[in-house]
């Protein structure tokens, strides 16, 4: 469990910090995302990613679930507060997290308005509403933004759909 | 039955709503909206939208921070309290020499005690679960051919050695009417249940669990099998069993209804269906 601990838990906490309302509610998120963890174990596929994509997965489903129900809290920090994310360079990540560093080489690509819309969203867990509103623009632009945004990662990344991500920037 | 031909893609309002499930989740109005969309389609670009939300996350999370110690501690307990279970020695849980399977549901009691034997098995157990995935064997369908899980059922009865096990509805409301199979192949540890007549359910309300009785193992804490949902207006539904756990000898298996997500425990307050191997 120390291993377990030692290689996911530094993960972990960092996306429960970044995704609760506070920390409290993290500490309480990063114990349920680790039972889950134990419970889907089993459903690990290597064949579809590395292990710390598939914990961020988890993590991530169980901090959106959470983040829905307390919807109505206020965040943490105000928005204005929120600072900009430091992307990982592709290069410096390591060979365990390969589909990480696509991830990092997709976002190097993107046009800075989608980039900076999928980090508000993915990183600061701000909902599509808010987004619009903290940068002013209409909710169907956000939408769109992420929509091609997330498509071109995920295009990139190689995952077996092909066509779709081509559509949707052309 | 192969697929056949390209993949389908998803229209504009369905990858609308499956890049809002996984960037900020659905309400329940518009989980009830995707569920009645093309199921199949929606889940394979789910599954490929919610992993690269993930490996994203993954590459802004840079240096992560260091969770605090006292966190750490909690979790690590909390882990323990929860494997204890499984890990927990086999006992004789039919000491009348009938099979004690049925029988205990809906009065086992909660694991209390921890003892030092199973919390190093335990241990192991989860160590042996998280780092093995880096060996797991590659799933035998290529890319482009995975099967849906009727399909893959009718794979499995064609496998010798599987089991069909057929699950009685209880006297659950949610159960009324309805009929369900298990389909089990004990040497790949794959299987799908099926359900007719199962009543829909609102998963950010609750949703159905499978357990599976192990014979190796202690029977007052059966395997999870995974989770699942009923969508509205679904005659059927077939889900692919994902046991959290190797199952040596499968002797019964049941469903619950739990919180959503799932329990590691069931209460068995609400069991829907139950039915015995062999």
């Amino acid at each position: 469990m120390r291993e377990c601990m030692d290689r996911y838990g530094a993960l972990v906490w960092s996306l429960a910090r970044r995704l609760s309302r506070t920390a409290s509610d993290a500490e309480d998120a990063a114990q349920e995302i680790f039972l889950d963890i134990w419970r889907s174990a089993a459903r690990y596929d290597a064949s579809r990613g590395s292990d710390k994509v598939f914990v961020a997965t988890i993590a991530r489903r169980r901090l959106i679930d959470r983040m829905r129900k307390k919807g109505g809290e206020p965040p943490m920090e105000p928005p204005e507060a929120l600072e900009s994310i430091a992307w990982s360079d592709p290069a410096s990540l390591p060979e365990t997290a390969i589909d990480a560093s696509h991830a990092a080489r997709a976002l190097e690509e993107l046009r800075p308005e989608q980039r900076q819309v999928l980090e508000l969203g993915l990183m600061h867990g701000l909902s599509q509403s808010e987004i619009a509103s903290r940068l002013r623009m209409p909710l169907g632009t956000v939408k769109s933004l992420m929509r091609r945004g997330l498509l071109r990662v995920r295009e990139y990344m190689n995952i077996e759909i092909e066509g779709v991500a081509g559509r949707a920037d052309g | 039955m192969a697929e056949t031909g390209p993949r389908k893609e998803p229209d504009e309002a369905m990858l609308d709503l499956l890049i809002k499930q996984v960037t900020e989740g659905l309400s329940p109005e518009e989980q009830r909206e995707l569920d009645v969309l093309d199921n199949e389609v929606a889940s394979a670009y789910a599954r490929d939208l919610e992993h690269a939300a993930a490996a994203i996350s993954l590459a802004g999370t840079g240096q992560p921070e260091p969770m605090p110690a006292a966190l750490r501690a909690r979790i690590e307990a909390q882990l323990e309290a929860a494997m204890a279970p499984a890990a927990a020695p086999t006992q004789a849980a039919a000491p009348n020499g009938r099979s004690s399977t049925v029988g205990a549901i809906g009065r086992a009691p909660r694991p209390q005690s921890r003892s030092t034997a199973g919390w190093w098995a335990a241990a192991a157990c989860l160590v042996l679960a998280v780092f093995g995935w880096l060996r797991a064997p590659s799933p035998v369908h290529g890319p482009g051919a995975v099967p849906t899980p009727a399909q893959q059922r009718d794979a499995l009865l064609a496998q010798p050695g599987t089991l069909q096990v057929q699950l009685d509805a209880t006297a659950e409301p949610a159960a009324a009417g309805a009929k369900a199979d298990v389909v089990w192949d004990p040497r790949t540890q794959q299987g799908v249940v099926r359900f007719v007549g199962l009543k829909p359910n609102d998963p950010s309300q609750h949703q159905y669990q499978l357990w599976i009785f192990d014979g190796d193992r202690d029977q007052r804490y059966p395997v999870d099998g995974g989770v699942f949902d009923v969508p509205p207006n679904a005659d059927q539904v077939v889900v692919p069993i994902h046991a959290a756990l190797r199952v040596h000898a499968a002797k019964a298996f049941a469903v619950t209804i739990e919180k959503p997500g799932g329990v590691v425990v069931s209460g068995r307050e609400h069991v829907v269906a139950i039915g015995k191997a062999g």
